[in-house]
């Protein structure tokens, strides 16, 4: 048998660039970069290159690191624009795709109150899994607790598995689109961890949460960019838990609950009818009469003085191949009721 | 500050437990968590392969009994009895409740909480999710910490407790977010702050912060430690980080496989082959790498753990969280090839001396979890009976500690113990005349233990991992605390970090070098084997005058006889 060469230390060092965020409240009244350049062979993480540049170069550079392993979560920030672990992140895959040849830019998260350097604030997360009950409230008294197991088949289960794989390290917080114009959105992870919850068949809140998620600021105001899911280091699905969130919400509480719904069912009417949207009366049909006429009219005369107003619904036809699309839309609905069957099952 | 009733230094799943369990004893309590990190980063969440408990789902003979007896066998009598009698049979209630709180356990083919194979355990006994036990458990605790509204104080590094005589006032700690030092008056702390295998650094499996700070503060206020020797190394480490591949591979079916393709274990444990305790296949390791039978590599000599076999499917269902570790940290998918590895430093055995209801020497001073030795791992710890003793005995701990707290005055901190602290950690480490790098220092700490204090000890060497470690302390009154900043300083807390792990350091090497015999983790190649007659005992480290002294305390039998351990 051969004895496999470790080629990792044999294919050489790069000299690599670690362009790091620095700001320190104490002294700064505002943030900068400080360039720090060190040799990195292959194998060696974003983690023990900023590792090294605190034990021999900067002993100031701030960051946090604990298990190093990528279970924890403690060490997400930014490499080269994007949220991620720096202890699981390879130096030499970011380089290849770096647009600064031999650079790699660090930053801390975004979205969540600065502290200094690569550190963030997660209080502002630990306080809204609190406001979203992110915890089961067990259907089993406390007294009776440890007596029997729930039994719980492998279908049940497999509904909220992958989503208890979250370790809570933000990557998805500091890459939603949302978060970043409104600091009080409900967020990425709690959402998946309130679906996580409400699909749980201990739990005795359900319905609870479900009404505090469909609130303003709630599951609503996703606009599906799915960066969330695309950012997530544990590959989990976010949006389809966001989805399951707005289904739950439709089903148990009715289209008419929030704008959010309608919002939904308004889209849904026109792509059938239509093939399109309708976009003129979208905002009446969400929010009513009342709200478009106090919140959008200013905006509408604007649309209408730079002649950019939709056109009228009586104007709006139906997309060509309108028949055969309804055919399919009629289907798919279809499978979409089989699907929630057999899922209820 | 108002004075606390109880104030819980540490938020993984010990601490966690601890607090909503005081909680639930007495509602009126004034309670509160202390942590260095989140209290959901703590190293509960890196423990993959379950917990044991004698559910009997899986292996339907199974009993309480029986796991008292592997835990004893495993930790080659040197565990009290009465104490392991306490672990086994709170667990399958403690499974239970967690379940019942909401942890999703794989489950059986008939919708019980699944369960595997383990090491040293003669049945099927561990409570898994998937590869991820310890996270989700770690979850469930947080989450449910947070519906009870447990006060946290996340990021505050604890620097000493206030002792008045016999009795402690309180802890002091910073807060790393403003740099302050606090007082927090309390009638009883409980440590719960983790183990201490750090200390072998690139040798050890361990979180970045697992530097006993609790047993750090606990031994400098006087309180003694408990057989500190002990130190487990997993067998499986990952060759180039130390990170730690569950015991689970094994459980599921994994090889450990030598350079001449042979299956090694065979001649080490013929019965349970991979799966014998952790100390005796972690010596099988050591002894092929010695005997030239490992790969060689620049990184280190190893040897594979081989799952290609187990296929895919199961690969990917069992355990992806090691496949993915694989492909991370050495660029090998397991499913195609072996992964390589080699003993790491894993868990420390010893820790604060405590009785069973996790009372230490010091009134109102209590221990709980990887930090506390009750003892109920003796010599060496079964895999699958860690997470089961921090959710037992934290729960234990908070008991107790509720229980009792009314009995004690509230403490009140002096101001000058503030400013003592204050004045230490703004001082000297900071002038140009101190040179020494904290990671140089830690670095060779690192080494000494891993060459002097490691798999294999012997007197000659452990002399001299003693005098290197006290020459280290002796470098570290030069350590450089280069961050002068007040605000997150991680260079301070590091450094702080690394004093307690030399503290520690000295008992560990002390106390194996004065066990002339060979137990559980600990191996003297001069003195390869059991000693009985001279050496059935807990050894206690106490400071005392700034010298660690040893004693002795009888080990608590009562339900088996000493007998050969053979696997």
């Amino acid at each position: 048998m051969t004895v496999p060469i470790d080629q990792h230390l044999e294919e050489g060092k790069k000299d690599v660039t670690f362009r790091v965020f620095r700001f320190n409240p104490q002294v700064d009244s505002k943030s900068y970069f400080d360039d720090y350049t060190i040799p990195v062979e292959r194998g060696i993480t974003v983690l023990r290159s900023l590792n090294y540049i605190k034990e021999h170069i900067d002993a100031s550079v701030s960051f946090r690191a604990f298990c190093q392993a990528g279970i924890c979560g403690s060490c997400g920030m930014r490499i080269n624009g994007l949220s991620k672990l720096a202890c699981t992140t390879q130096v030499w895959d970011v380089l290849a795709k770096s647009r600064e040849q031999g650079i790699i830019k660090v930053e801390p998260l975004r979205n969540l109150p600065l502290v200094k350097d690569l550190i963030v604030d997660m209080d502002p997360l630990v306080d809204k899994m609190k406001h979203y009950s992110n915890w089961i409230d067990s259907t089993m008294s406390e007294a009776s607790m440890g007596k029997k197991e729930f039994l719980i088949s492998e279908e049940e289960f497999l509904r909220y598995d992958k989503a208890t794989d979250c370790i809570l390290c933000a990557s998805c917080v500091s890459e939603c689109s949302i978060l970043r114009a409104n600091k009080e959105y409900v967020s990425p992870a709690v959402l998946l961890k309130s679906y996580r919850m409400n699909v749980d068949i201990r739990d005795a809140i359900h319905d609870q949460r479900l009404a505090e998620l469909v609130k303003d600021h709630g599951v609503w105001d996703c606009t599906h960019c799915y960066r969330c899911q695309e950012s997530c280091v544990k590959s989990i699905p976010i949006m389809d838990a966001i989805h399951g969130i707005r289904e739950d919400a439709i089903e148990s509480r009715g289209v008419k609950d929030t704008s959010g719904a309608k919002h939904a069912e308004a889209f849904m009417s026109d792509i059938e009818k239509k093939g399109k949207l309708v976009e003129a009366t979208l905002p009446i049909r969400t929010n009513g009469v009342v709200w478009t006429l106090q919140n959008l009219l200013p905006m509408a005369v604007k649309m209408i003085m730079k002649r950019r107003t939709p056109p009228p619904p009586p104007l709006v036809k139906s997309a060509k191949g309108i028949k055969i699309f309804r055919e399919m839309f009629r289907e798919m609905t279809e499978h979409v009721k089989q699907d929630h069957k057999s899922h209820k099952k | 500050m108002k004075p606390f009733d109880v104030v819980i230094v540490g938020g993984g799943g010990a601490g966690l437990y601890a607090a909503m369990e005081a909680m639930k004893t007495n509602p009126s309590l004034n309670i509160a968590v202390l942590s260095k990190v989140y209290p959901n980063r703590s190293h509960t969440s890196a423990a993959q392969g379950g917990a044991n408990a004698a559910l009997a789902n899986k292996a339907k003979d199974d009993t309480v009994e029986m796991h008292i007896f592997d835990t004893i066998k495993g930790g080659d009598y040197l565990a009290d009895q009465d104490a392991v009698h306490v672990l086994c049979s709170e667990a399958p209630k403690i499974i239970r409740e967690l379940e019942n709180m909401g942890t999703p356990w794989s489950r059986m083919p008939d919708n019980t909480i699944a369960q595997r194979p383990f090491g040293g355990a003669t049945l099927p006994r561990c409570c898994y999710c998937s590869d991820k036990t310890g996270h989700t458990i770690l979850q469930t605790l947080y989450e449910q910490c947070l519906k009870k509204g447990v006060i946290f104080f996340n990021e505050y590094f604890a620097l000493n407790l206030s002792v008045n005589g016999s009795r402690s006032r309180g802890l002091i700690a910073m807060n790393m977010k403003s740099g302050k030092v606090e007082a927090f008056p309390a009638r009883t702390v409980i440590f719960a702050t983790g183990g201490y295998a750090k200390m072998y650094w690139n040798r050890s499996s361990n979180a970045a912060g697992n530097t006993g700070d609790g047993q750090a503060i606990a031994f400098r206020s006087g309180i003694p430690l408990k057989d500190m020797e002990f130190v487990q190394f997993h067998p499986t480490g990952l060759r180039k980080s130390g990170l730690l591949i569950t015991e689970g591979a094994r459980g599921e079916g994994g090889y450990l496989v030598n350079k001449d393709g042979e299956r090694f274990m065979a001649r080490y444990a013929k019965e349970k082959m991979e799966l014998g305790p952790r100390d005796l296949v972690s010596r099988s390791i050591e002894t092929e790498i010695l005997e030239g039978r490992g790969f060689d590599s620049p990184a280190g000599t190893y040897i594979h753990l081989d799952l290609t076999h187990l296929g895919a499917d199961l690969i990917k269902s069992r355990l992806p969280q090691i496949r993915e570790m694989s492909m991370q940290f050495e660029g090998v998918d397991p499913i195609e090839e072996p992964i390589p590895i080699r003993p790491t430093a894993h868990y420390s055995m010893g820790g604060i001396d405590t009785d069973n209801f996790g009372r230490t020497a010091m009134e109102g001073v209590y221990a709980a979890g990887e930090c506390g030795c009750v003892s109920v791992h003796g010599a060496n710890r079964l895999g699958g009976n860690s997470l089961l003793d921090i959710l037992v005995f934290g729960r234990i701990a908070g008991h107790t500690a509720a229980e009792e707290a009314r009995k004690f005055e509230p403490g009140s901190i002096p101001e000058v113990e503030l400013k003592e602290q204050l004045d230490a950690l703004r001082g000297g480490m900071h002038s140009s005349g101190n040179y020494e790098r904290y990671g140089a220092l830690r670095e060779d700490l690192g080494k000494t233990l891993a060459r002097n204090v490691g798999i294999y000890r012997e007197s000659s060497l452990l002399k001299k991992g003693i005098e290197e470690i006290s020459e280290l302390k002796e470098r570290f009154k030069k350590v450089r605390v280069f961050d002068t900043s007040d605000v997150f300083n991680t260079n301070l807390m590091q450094v702080l970090e690394l004093k307690n792990m030399l503290d520690l350091a000295e008992t560990v090497a002390a106390g194996a070098y004065a066990r002339e015999e060979s137990r559980g983790s600990h191996t003297r190649v001069d003195f390869p084997v059991r000693d009985d007659a001279n050496w059935h005992k807990h050894t206690l480290a106490t400071l005392i005058n700034g010298k660690v002294v040893l004693g002795e305390k009888p080990v608590t039998m009562g339900r088996y006889e000493l007998q050969e351990r053979t696997y």
